[in-house]
């Protein structure tokens, strides 16, 4: 199967991007005919569009939108998660600045949907062409009336407002940004079971929808077309519907944002980018830094689904996918993961802190070529007191890389063990090789 | 009685540093952003990181700790709150002044696989300085950073507000060259985009007419 352009179907005009181009291309005719349903019809036809979150965990969406108490009794808040962070992504970037419009009138719509007051855009500070873009369109929707009170003259008032971050992946965790956008450090919250889920008290205790930008940029599609039209994209997974757009780089010849229809195998997407560049396919990390790696074996005949990646081995995540070639050492290559986590974790848990430092730490002994018996075991060891142990999800998040890798290329490991230099040895190679000893990144 | 008692029973919060201790820098500009800003959220607390990023444009790219002490007291937070606050975002400049331009080398997965640390090393002896240091000219600022999101570019660097890949040593030295002879600090210059994107057009124009 080929692309299936849904969310980027006009991504390449930026007519787009104006208001009068986004009307023209049929824009807020969703918003239209929202405003004219009632609340629970407009969440029914997101359960019946099985769509589940893009953020990374695959939620459903409708059980979030569905959670916001109905008879309300102060302000409900809506969040954008666009701190996109996830080495490998960069889909809600592209999403921000080529199809703003897309974002706000499906927000607008979640809004209505769950009586929205206002909705925050918490967006990751590099992002600033996305956050321009953004702020271009929220000006004109605002002067068009499509913002602010009484949007359309339906008495529905909603406001949106635009949330810089200033550099912490740790903030894309969701209890983490809306400390964030509370204005601390992006440190996690407690959560549920220990208290009550967002969609009761979640930013500043109010009940609160947050959700990913691919995630709301869905939604103007399915009010239009129908859940049912929607659920019959993918229909043949088990239980992924819809599109996804995946963030292809790597060694990949024509590196890029595809769309693809859940059902798609993982070489048609591989192809999509235009094959492999520099050397034949020797693993792939389909979802993001966070997901298992895969070897060539497990990456041919994998279906793209979330149940379906699961089965073969990892998972689709954030759609962060990264193809390497045969010149690429995955011991050197884990090691640089271990370096993010290492460096990202917000330190407010001790297994997450200390473990994130030891698997870096034993990570470089073995890349440095001082690798001792036993250190195969030991990140075992430690990977498996991160995983389930952490406060908040960027422990796991750390430990799967490692573990999975293990799993899969444990035989690279004892080689560089066994004799302090790697399996792969070619000048390709030695171009990704970090030359000098770790540098501490801030 | 116990020191806890004299001291007050209640526990109470750091206060916000006084006004006669503090010499204020916010142009008036600065203190309408951050007045629109106020209006945008239930709480002035929510203020505390467009307000950093307000004052690491007012303060010329680098938040010492009159700017940090300059926040708390329009935010009403403490000094220690602020700081706190500050020091856990990567892209506050709270430890070393950034120079004129900042430039960020990516060398996470995608950028690593296709050879970024070639381009780390060539940028390190050219410029003479590692990572989170300033070249003695005060032009540039090199740091090694995080993935930056833009891996369809790798190996990618970052300048400012813009985004620069696939890059290799001969495209860096143009940019360096180019980076030299604008007139613009790239620092400042984001910060101020940065301010800009979170306040709406009209509210910009009150602010700065
Ligand atoms: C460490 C960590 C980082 C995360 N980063 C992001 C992110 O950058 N963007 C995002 O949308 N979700 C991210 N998530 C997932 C969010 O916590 C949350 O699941 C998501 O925003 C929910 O939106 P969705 O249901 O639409 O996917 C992250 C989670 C963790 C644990
Ligand atoms: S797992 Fe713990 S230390 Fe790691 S980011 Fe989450 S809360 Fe912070
Ligand atoms: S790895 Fe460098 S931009 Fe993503």
């Amino acid at each position: 199967m080929g692309e299936y352009k849904l969310l980027l179907e006009h991504s390449h005009d930026p007519a787009y991007a104006t208001l009068a181009g986004y009307q023209a291309k049929g824009g807020y005719a969703a918003l239209k005919k929202a405003l004219g349903m009632e609340r629970q019809a407009i969440i029914d036809e997101v359960k019946a569009s099985g769509l589940r979150g893009r953020g990374g965990a695959g939620f459903p969406t409708w059980i979030k939108w569905n959670g916001i108490p109905k008879d309300k009794k102060g302000k409900h808040y809506l969040i954008c998660n666009a701190d996109e962070g996830e080495p490998g992504t960069f889909k809600d970037k592209q999403l921000m600045e080529t199809t703003p419009f897309l974002l706000i009138e499906g927000m607008t719509i979640a809004g209505f949907a769950t009586q929205g007051d206002a909705g925050y855009i918490y967006i990751r500070g590099e992002f600033v062409d996305a956050a321009k873009a953004l702020r271009k369109a929220i000006d004109e929707a605002y002067a068009a009336g499509l913002l602010g009170k009484n949007i359309l003259g339906s008495g529905y008032d909603f406001d949106l407002y635009i949330h810089l971050g200033a550099g912490s992946y740790e903030c894309g965790e969701e209890s983490a940004l809306m400390s964030s956008l509370m204005g601390e450090r992006g440190m996690p919250r407690l959560k549920f079971p220990h208290v009550p889920l967002p969609t009761i008290s979640g930013v500043w205790d109010r009940p609160t929808v947050i959700n990913n930008v691919e995630t709301y940029t869905c939604a103007p599609f399915i009010i239009n077309n129908g859940g049912n039209w929607y659920a019959s994209l993918g229909a043949s997974t088990k239980n992924s519907r819809g599109t996804k757009i995946f963030s292809v780089s790597g060694h990949v010849n024509k590196p890029g944002n595809y769309e693809i229809e859940f059902g798609t195998s993982l070489m048609d997407l591989l192809e999509m980018a235009g094959g492999m560049k520099g050397g034949a396919l020797k693993a792939c990390v389909p979802g993001g830094s966070s997901v298992p790696i895969m070897n060539a074996q497990q990456c041919d005949g994998a279906i793209i689904g979330y149940e379906e990646m699961a089965e073969a081995g990892s998972m689709v995540g954030s759609g962060g996918c990264m193809f390497l070639n045969e010149h690429t050492c995955i011991v050197t290559f884990i090691w640089r993961t271990a370096q993010f986590y290492a460096n990202e974790s917000c330190g407010k848990c001790t297994p997450c802190r200390e473990g994130t430092k030891w698997l870096l730490q034993i990570m470089e002994r073995i890349r440095s070529g001082g690798g001792r018996s036993g250190d195969i075991e030991l990140l075992q060891e430690v990977c498996s007191q991160i995983d389930g142990r952490s406060f908040c999800g960027l422990g796991d998040a750390a430990a799967w890389p490692v573990a999975g890798a293990i799993k899969v290329f444990r035989d690279e490991f004892e080689y560089f063990i066994e004799h302090g230099r790697s399996i792969v040895q070619s000048a390709e190679s030695a171009r990704m090789l970090p030359e000098s000893p770790v540098v501490a990144v801030s | 009685m116990s020191e806890l008692l004299q001291l007050g029973s209640v526990n109470q919060r750091p206060q916000p540093p006084k006004r006669e201790e503090l010499t204020l820098r916010f142009s008036d500009a600065a203190v309408k952003e951050l007045d629109a800003l106020r209006t945008h959220y239930p709480e002035e607390k929510a203020c505390v990181l467009p307000g950093l990023w307000i004052a690491q444009r007012e303060y010329g790219g680098f938040l010492d700790g009159e700017a940090l002490a300059e926040v708390a007291y329009r935010l009403d937070r403490s000094y220690a709150e602020v700081e706190g606050v500050a020091t856990f975002y990567s892209m506050y400049n709270t430890a070393h002044r950034p120079g004129r331009h900042k430039i960020e080398v990516c060398t996470c997965l995608s950028c690593h696989v296709n050879g970024a640390y070639r381009v780390w090393d060539y940028l390190k002896s050219k410029l003479g300085v590692g990572h989170g240091e300033t070249t003695a000219d005060g032009e540039f600022m090199l740091e090694e950073v995080e993935c930056l999101d833009a891996c369809d570019r790798a190996p990618v660097i970052q300048v400012g507000d813009q985004y620069y890949g696939p890059v290799d040593d001969a495209y860096m030295d143009r940019l360096l060259d180019e980076l030299r002879a604008s007139p613009v600090n790239t620092v400042v210059q984001m910060a101020d985009s940065i301010v800009a994107v979170q306040v709406t057009g009209p509210e910009r124009e009150a602010a700065h007419r």
